[in-house]
């Protein structure tokens, strides 16, 4: 390019010469900033949380047991949900009396601790007992989350179960499964002469109480999503039939009168209908039942035993057992009926299918070269595993945030089933309490 | 003649945009990637050795020295962020050894100076083996010159431009004249020499070939990863690690300490997003003194972005 020198009117180009200096300047710019460093972290420390739970605070003279109870259950709670590592009490700094002021972060990291709950009962004027609690961010210095529950005094370790929840959804983000119920089987005498009787208690085995006296053999209890009823197996006079218990009145009714056996009653998500298999000669279907109308409606209508039904969360879908293949094994059918899917193609027979309250997943009894496991797989069979191996295990329960399992363990000999819990990953196996032999768990919904 | 002047301005323009264009993308600076930690042969050497072996020191020994390159010999012409100044031909490399300095007005018609934005743009701290004399007895000479030249003072220059040196450019309206121009902008003592190479290199220094004189070492990158790879609480288990990626842009102060809160870049409204990036921010705050980084490679390390991700440790 020749290099000419031309004049101009000194204003035309001078005004010219800053608005093309100007955007080259400015297109030059980004190029000039300094390049960011960039970090990649992919490994981190698979551990529990560290969590410190001092006793609450009591508001009134009188509250000083309860605070302390509540404390209790909510470091139970998270201790035995595998994600959380409470510390001991002996080996906090800091005392806490005053909630409202913000706590001496550094005392609590000199500990180790993370996450800090603290929290007061206080003995309201008429009657009723005020919880409030907040949880803090050690190393960010800043709360969390924090409420306030009112509720009457007998109701503390509901409110302790509450607080579990809240402090476990806000530091993994999955929703909480503390305030819940898990009704049950429960078994006592002699293995001749064993005791069946339906139990309800809280997941952590406290408030244990008994739903029917024992005079007949009960089975496979399972819980409406709306947590008053519950639907089970009784053998009474003649056939086993299914029942419904209201758990506030403590009543109970026939579901229905069915010719022949009737098994395995699950309510349907939206608690309207109950879902069981008839057994009929030598095979058993699929029925549906209106609660409100009463109508029934067959689902199938093969010559195989079809048992174990249990629906999506969405109540599109259901999963049952079915032999028709020749071995038990899982299908899934849309809820109005139609042709059935095959989902479980391993080795072995697979029973007692669950669909998981979350819907990605669902839990079986898997069956084969003496062992029984208790196993998981995702909706369409697909990523099969087993969570627990030995004899027996059955009966899996999905805790409502669908990532731990309930089910029974029966060793054997002259013993008894007991219950277990253990974690979709498969860690974390847990025994949990109860005041004798247990056996054929479900979970209910949360309670709040 | 305005009609002409228009036609070869917009020429002139469009050149330059396509030049500075295309100068963007060829010498843009990359992010600094922290090089995946892999296993290479080791020599043991202390950090702070390390860190001196590649500082690039003047008074270093001049072990392989690389010197200041601001005009790539037979290369294209390098950009100008001033703007108007038409192009000249590049070829011409350092000529004359030191002319005396007081006949200045020779060296200024006869020589086309070179280009000198590149020196311009770069920031401050960094070692330049020739000294800038803003010499005013020379000034003048040249301003008497140049007295109706057109003033392009007022660019605006980008401020990381490094013109801490530079005398205050004289202001006045001045008639165009090109070569005079490029004489006034070069603030620098007009006997220096154009320092040419092969490559441009803005950055002088005696020592290493490579010559990268003040990046992190590989010893204080993996120090750092290692320390937020222990803090950094993972849930057991979890699912879909691949929604509970977190960038965490943190700037320090000298002191190895976070100058303000952590700010998490990276998007993302679930609770269990929350919850990871929670556990992220937790790891940086727990993280501090980060005693592992250099005072010396402080540039690098004052502003950056920590990505924790966890899918490589939750196969499905």
């Amino acid at each position: 390019m020749s290099v000419t020198s031309f004049r101009l009117p000194p204003l035309a180009l001078s005004r010219r010469h800053a608005l093309i200096g100007g955007a080259a300047a400015s297109l030059l710019l980004p190029s000039l900033a300094r390049a960011q460093t960039r970090l990649q972290i992919t490994e981190g420390n698979v551990a529990p949380l560290p969590i410190a739970i001092p006793n609450f605070v009591a508001g009134t003279p009188a509250d000083g047991e309860v605070g302390v109870g509540v404390s209790q259950v909510i470091t139970n709670n998270l201790k035995r949900s595998g994600l959380f590592a409470p510390i001991d009490q002996a080996a906090f700094i800091e005392k806490i009396s005053n909630i409202d002021a913000a706590p001496q972060f550094q005392s609590w990291k000199t500990i180790n601790a993370q996450a800090l709950v603290t929290g007061r009962m206080t003995r309201q004027p008429d009657g009723r007992l005020k919880a409030e609690f907040r949880l803090w961010d050690v190393a960010a210095g800043q709360q969390l989350t924090g409420q306030q529950y009112f509720t009457s005094p007998e109701y503390w370790r509901r409110i302790a179960h509450i607080i579990s929840d809240q402090i476990y959804e806000r530091l993994t983000g999955e929703k909480g499964y503390f305030d819940s119920r898990v009704v049950f089987v429960d078994e006592t005498g002699s293995k001749e002469r064993r005791v069946k009787r339906l139990a309800l208690m809280d997941q952590d085995g406290a408030n244990v109480r008994y739903l029917t006296r024992g005079a007949d053999l009960v089975l496979t209890p399972r819980f409406s999503p709306s947590t008053q009823e519950i639907t089970y197996m009784e053998f009474g006079q003649g056939d086993p039939r299914v029942y419904l218990f209201n758990v506030e009145t403590g009543q109970r009714e026939i579901v229905g009168n069915f010719p022949g056996m009737s098994f395995s009653p699950r309510f349907s998500p939206d608690g309207q209908r109950v879902i069981m298999s008839l057994q009929q000669g030598g095979n058993s279907n699929l029925f549906v039942m209106d609660l409100r109308s009463k109508s029934t409606t067959r689902l199938t209508d093969t010559p195989a035993i079809d048992t174990s039904p249990s629906y999506a969360p969405d109540g599109s879908r259901l999963c049952f057992e079915s032999d028709r293949g020749g071995k038990p094994q899982i299908y899934v059918m849309p809820a109005s009926g139609g042709p059935a899917q095959r989902i479980s193609f391993g080795e072995g027979s697979y029973s007692t299918p669950v669909w998981s309250p979350r819907g990605d997943y669902i839990a079986f009894t898997k069956q084969g070269g003496g062992q029984f496991s208790i196993g998981i797989m995702k909706t369409d069979g697909s990523g099969e595993r087993l969570l627990t191996s030995g004899f027996h295990n059955e009966g899996p329960t999905f805790a409502p945030n669908g990532r731990v399992l309930m089910f029974f363990r029966d060793p054997g000999g002259n013993g008894g089933p007991s219950l277990f819990t253990v974690d979709i990953s498969g860690r974390n196996e847990q025994r949990v309490p109860t005041p004798g032999f247990a056996s054929d768990p479900a979970w209910s919904p949360l309670l709040s | 003649m305005n009609l002409k002047v228009d036609k070869n301005l917009a020429a002139s323009i469009t050149l330059h945009v396509l030049v500075i264009g295309w100068g963007l993308v060829s010498f843009s600076a990359r992010s600094l990637e922290a090089p995946p930690p892999e296993s290479m042969p080791v020599d043991i050497i202390s950090a702070d050795q390390l860190s001196k072996l590649t500082a690039g020191a003047k008074t270093g020994e001049k072990d392989k020295p690389k010197p200041l390159v601001e005009k790539v010999a037979d290369a294209r012409p390098v950009d100008d962020t001033v703007g108007k100044i038409t192009e000249k031909p590049p070829v011409e490399t350092a000529v004359a050894p030191t002319p005396p300095p007081k006949p200045v007005e020779k060296p200024v018609e006869k020589k086309p100076d070179p280009p000198k934005p590149v020196a311009e743009n770069k920031p401050k701290d960094e070692p330049k083996p020739i000294e800038k004399k803003p010499d005013p007895p020379k000034v003048d000479p040249i301003a008497e010159a140049l007295k109706t030249d057109d003033s392009k003072k007022q660019p605006p220059k980008p401020e990381a431009k490094a013109a801490p040196q530079q005398p205050p450019k004289p202001k006045q309206e001045r008639t165009f004249d090109q070569s005079k121009i490029a004489a006034l902008l070069d603030k620098r003592d007009p006997t220096r020499q154009a320092a040419t190479g092969a490559q441009l290199n803005s950055q002088a220094s005696l020592g290493a070939a490579k010559g990268n004189a003040a990046t992190l070492s590989q010893s204080e990158l993996d120090a750092l990863r290692a320390r937020l790879t222990k803090l950094w609480n993972v849930q057991a288990g979890t699912e879909r690690p691949e929604e509970l990626i977190v960038d965490i842009r943190i700037r320090l102060t000298p002191d190895r300490r976070l100058a303000a809160p952590p700010e998490i870049v990276s998007q993302g409204s679930s609770p269990r997003y929350q919850a990871a990036a929670d556990a992220a921010m937790r790891a940086v705050l727990q993280g501090q003194p980060f005693d592992m980084l250099q005072s010396a490679t402080y540039e690098q390390w004052k502003d950056m972005i920590v990505t924790f991700d966890p899918r490589q440790m939750f196969h499905s």
